[in-house]
């Protein structure tokens, strides 16, 4: 039997947009802590709610609210300002079982006025984001994960170490206590400038000269953002590492698995997968070949879920956003060292798709050899700002670099198998350009 | 950071979906090249686990030990032995474990101590001290002559003559591990903060090594004795009240009617998991004779266990392929099969691995893998099985299955990078088995081998939580060489066939009970004709295997 508090927030907890887990089905949903962020009019509460599934496990949310009945005030610009005037207080506030702390970076002086307007950011799956006087952004974490957050883990190390293409960190808070130790949102610079995907589509066929020249300062500022990540050997959190003996064979098993895998059904009913139909085996030779390496450099911190999306022109230079990870991956996972190069292949398969995009959505066709400039630009000025210690060398690191946009490209494949069937020519012809490609020597 | 809790959503069934992973600590990686593997050493080979797939590490004993029974000699239960590392790597150990998905247990020996511990070193010499009573003494070596001998080999009688004390001291293995007695409370309430002392540190629990023999008692075979039960009700209430998702895993090698009793009453309220001894030579014996039957009967002949309880299978462990739970016959037909030269006996026992008891047969090992992934239990393997790794049976006592992994085919098998002279035991180097033919470098490149075999029937069992939590009921096919059975859990329904034959056989399975329903090959996802109304005829190729997900028709 549950109360009808309980089930009022149940019902709100599964009706918003950032509840992660629509297909199951949630059995108790409790407060399990709180604390009171405002007592006076408007009253602002902070609750950690557990809701538990049928199957045992359960989740915890973050909910910021007035009480039971008004479970969420981000609406409200005055509550969401008392977050943003909490953090340059850095107030500690006392929970049931924990403490919720605040705190600001001294080195930011873009939170010294008063804040007028708050505007939410609409379209967001898991986080709910607030945007102050075009000059701040508040991102709340919705749901909740023990340990540390990655991307205020990423941000602080990407700051004290002067990488500056970053949205500046303003702030954190975040939750310590009996349930769990957890970043519960972040505040950072607000960057106005142009989607580095919109910036690619809009000038594709207009002026596409003013955007692959640009993508040389992208592949720049890419390589100085891993070549700092993988410059501090004294914090073991950073400290690049050399891979295990197996890594390699592990990596190949790994992609040699999931081709083998997709290729055993592939839907007879889709002509767009008619160039690589009974090519597995083909495919699976090709990465024999290109996993034949010297060597696979070390492994560092990373932005992890790269790609031109995250990427924003603004001021004529790039800014980096969103170290989040792949949401799908467990925080642990996220914050896993890997090649940087995972990164690099991640922006690559990412031209691959903005090329197709505008045949896709807009029926033209990207200019002769768009995406063949697009690499290379972005690839030069990698290779400028990379520190070499980082990657393998010569040809190693473009057969590494394949491997790691066909392993990219497989999994495209099944999503869009899954999901956009019309789009599933992106990841064939990637797959193809591969295997009629030379293998690096 | 390494409390489970913080990396593992609440499960209490998460032991019975878990494939675990068997480590001889001392033999998988060498982290710091002293020529010993180490918690550093481990936790470097954490990837590869990790991609194997497997959810359980289970380590063999790690305490510090004069090491004359493989570590079980424990000579102080709250530390690590050196050649291991310290608690500092063990705790980071278990904390990059927990980041993986992995949890970690440990075996711990309740029942004995070495007789280099301290506590028998001041029972010994102190009769009238403070650790006086902790051990069994007596001064008569007559008493409780019921008890059997377990290491028939090596040990004359259950007591020796201590001439420090003056008397003789009970013992139910070697004569250097003094038995516990746990007739004194202070004994009953040390082992508590042992098992507290390790979970604190975030392990996941342990693997209770010779449970049945905690206590004597007049006119019994000091085997499975009630207050024994008593004892273990009262560690798993211990467990339940501050550690929740751990598991305690017992090693009863025992007949199962017997072993049942380990699981407790009601939902199950002492270990969580038991091994199921007497499957797995019949297994062996089942493959060899080509007939079902063994197998059949000791699954039918196993008692119903607890809702909350699960059943721990294996093909080969660290230990001999035990012969206790066999008959005489059944005993000499193993030997005659499996132990052709006397060195590979030990015990009631034959000291082989899987590989080379199976004569190296790739389709052996793959059927004896589907077999035990298929039954009801979790399945445990041994590190190096699932490479195909041999044994060295001029090796003493056990040490011949307990040999270094072979990683690579460099020098020492990629194992470690001390001298040859310095390695605990020698890596195996004949053509066959040795490291150069056989290692997981080689193994993760070639698409075809059994390591990359073992990764997807592992990731199969993963993706059917049937295999962990379902019903199972053997079918009686006409064909006794072929074993086949159903599993059920809520709408998935799987049919598994195994061929025990070395030649090809057909075998009509009545099946009218599905009838309508269509069989999916598990593996290669392939779709075989619709069920009808008369029996269903497969054919299977020798020593082959089915596994069908038996699934609506989409037609319909």
């Amino acid at each position: 039997m549950t109360s009808k508090s309980e089930q009022h927030l149940i019902d709100f907890v599964t009706s918003q947009r950032w509840f992660g887990s629509k297909t199951r089905e949630v059995t108790h949903s409790a407060v399990v802590d709180r604390a009171t962020l405002r007592e006076e009019d408007p009253r602002l509460e902070l609750m950690l709610v557990e809701t538990r599934f049928d199957t045992g496990t359960h989740e915890t949310y973050q909910l910021l609210g007035g009480d039971e009945h008004e479970l969420d005030s981000l609406a409200d610009p005055r509550q969401v300002r008392e977050l943003v005037h909490l953090m340059r207080t850095n107030t500690k506030v006392p929970a049931g079982e924990g403490i919720v702390e605040f705190a600001a970076i001294e080195s930011f002086a873009g939170t010294g006025h008063e804040l007028r307007e708050a505007r939410p950011v609409g379209a967001e799956q898991s986080n709910t984001s607030i945007v102050f006087d075009e000059e701040l952004i508040l991102k709340v974490f919705r749901r909740l994960e023990a340990g540390i957050n990655p991307e205020l883990e990423l941000l602080r190390f990407l700051t004290e170490h002067g990488f500056e293409n970053i949205a500046q960190l303003a702030g954190w808070y975040a939750y310590a206590g009996r349930q769990m130790d957890a970043t519960l949102g972040i505040l950072q610079a607000f960057v106005s400038g142009e989607d580095g995907w919109d910036r690619a589509l809009a000038t594709m066929e207009s002026e596409p000269e003013r955007f692959l020249d640009s993508l040389h300062r992208l592949g720049e500022v890419t390589g100085r953002m891993h070549a700092v990540l993988g410059s501090d050997s004294d914090d073991p959190a950073f400290a690049p590492e050399e891979t295990s003996a197996e890594s390699l064979g592990l990596l190949t098993a790994t992609v040699d698995e999931e081709i083998e895998s997709i290729f055993m059904d592939l839907p007879e009913d889709n002509a767009e997968l008619e160039p690589i139909r009974g090519r597995g085996e083909e495919v699976r030779e090709r990465l024999r070949m290109l996993t034949n390496l010297g060597g696979t450099g070390r492994v560092i911190r990373h932005h992890g879920d790269f790609h031109l999306g995250q990427t924003l022109w603004a001021d004529d230079d790039w800014v980096v956003l969103d170290f989040e990870g792949e949401p799908a991956r467990s925080l642990p996972e996220r914050r896993r060292k890997r090649s940087p190069l995972r990164d690099v292949s991640g922006m690559l398969r990412s031209f691959a798709y903005a090329a197709s995009a505008t045949a896709l959505m807009r029926g033209t066709s990207p200019p002769v050899a768009w995406e063949e400039r697009a690499r290379a630009e972005f690839l030069d000025g990698y290779r400028k700002t990379i520190d070499q210690h980082l990657v393998p060398s010569g040809a190693s690191m473009d057969k590494l670099l394949r491997v790691f946009e066909l392993e990219k490209a497989v999994y495209e494949l099944r999503y869009e198998l899954n999901n956009r069937p019309d789009w599933v020519k992106i990841p064939v012809a990637g797959i193809v350009r591969m295997l009629e490609e030379e293998v690096p020597v | 950071m390494s409390d489970p809790g913080n990396w593992f959503e609440r499960d209490p069934d998460w032991f019975k979906k878990a494939v675990f992973y068997e480590i001889h600590l001392r033999g998988f990686n060498d982290g710091n090249d002293d020529g010993s593997g180490d918690f550093r050493g481990l936790a470097d080979k954490l990837d590869y686990l990790q991609w194997l797939g497997v959810d359980v590490l289970w380590l063999l004993p790690f305490y510090p030990s004069p090491l004359r029974d493989g570590g079980y000699d424990i000579a102080d239960f709250f530390t690590i032995h050196p050649d291991y590392g310290s608690i500092e790597d063990f705790k980071y150990f278990v904390d990059q474990a927990h980041q993986r998905g992995m949890r970690v247990i440990a075996d711990l020996v309740m029942n004995h101590t070495s007789s280099d511990h301290p506590w028998f070193q001041a029972s010994r010499t102190d009769p009238s001290g403070p650790y006086g009573d902790w051990y069994v003494w007596g001064d008569d070596d007559t008493r409780w002559s019921e008890a059997r001998i377990i290491f028939l080999d090596t040990e004359p009688s259950n007591w020796t003559w201590d001439p420090v004390r003056g008397q003789y001291f009970w013992h139910r293995f070697f004569s250097h591990q003094p038995d516990l007695n746990y007739d004194n409370p202070e004994v009953q309430e040390q082992m508590l903060n042992v098992l507290r002392f390790w979970l604190d540190l975030g392990l996941d629990g342990f693997r209770l090594d010779a449970v049945p023999y905690l206590y004597e008692r007049d006119g019994t075979n000091g085997e499975n004795l009630p207050e024994t039960h008593a004892f273990l009700k009262r560690v798993r209430a211990e467990v339940d009240a501050r550690y929740q998702d751990r598991v305690l895993l017992a090693e009863a090698n025992q007949w199962p009617a017997d072993v049942v009793a380990y699981f407790g009453d009601g939902d199950g309220d002492e270990c969580h998991m038991a091994f199921h001894f007497p499957v797995m030579p019949r297994m062996f014996m089942a493959i060899r004779r080509e007939d079902a039957l063994p197998m059949v009967e000791i699954l039918e002949s196993t008692p119903p266990i607890p809702s909350g309880a699960q059943w721990g299978l294996f093909l080969r462990n660290h230990d001999e392929l035990t012969l206790e739970m066999v008959t005489d016959d059944e005993r000499d037909y193993m030997y005659d099969e499996y132990a052709k030269d006397p060195r590979m006996k030990l015990n009631l026992g034959i000291r082989r691995r899987l590989a080379p008891l199976l004569d190296n047969g790739r389709d052996e090992i793959q059927l004896m893998h589907a077999i035990l992934f298929s039954l009801p239990g979790s399945p445990v393997l041994y590190y190096g099985d699932e490479i195909g790794m041999g044994d060295n049976f001029f090796l003493g006592d056990r040490d011949g299955v307990r040999t270094p992994m072979q990683w690579t085919g460099d020098r020492n098998g990629g194992f470690s990078r001390a001298d040859f002279q310095q390695l605990y035991l020698p890596p195996l180097m004949d053509p066959v088995y040795g490291f150069q033919a056989v290692n997981v470098e080689a193994q993760l490149r070639q698409p075809n081998s059994l390591l990359r075999w073992i990764h997807r029937l592992i990731a199969l069992r993963k993706d059917h939580p049937v295999f962990g939590l379902g019903t199972y009921e053997a079918l009686r096919p006409d064909n006794p060489r072929i074993f086949a059975h159903v599993r059920t859990y809520e709408d998935d329904i799987v049919l598994c066939v195994h061929n025990l034959a070395r030649s090809a056989q057909a075998v009509e399975l009545d099946l009218s009970r599905w009838e309508g329903l269509v069989p999916e090959e598990m593996f290669g996802r392939t779709r075989f004709p619709r069920i009808g109304e008369l029996p269903y005829l497969l054919t299977l190729a020798p020593r082959g295997f089915f596994w069908f997900q038996l699934r609506k028709d989409e037609a319909e």
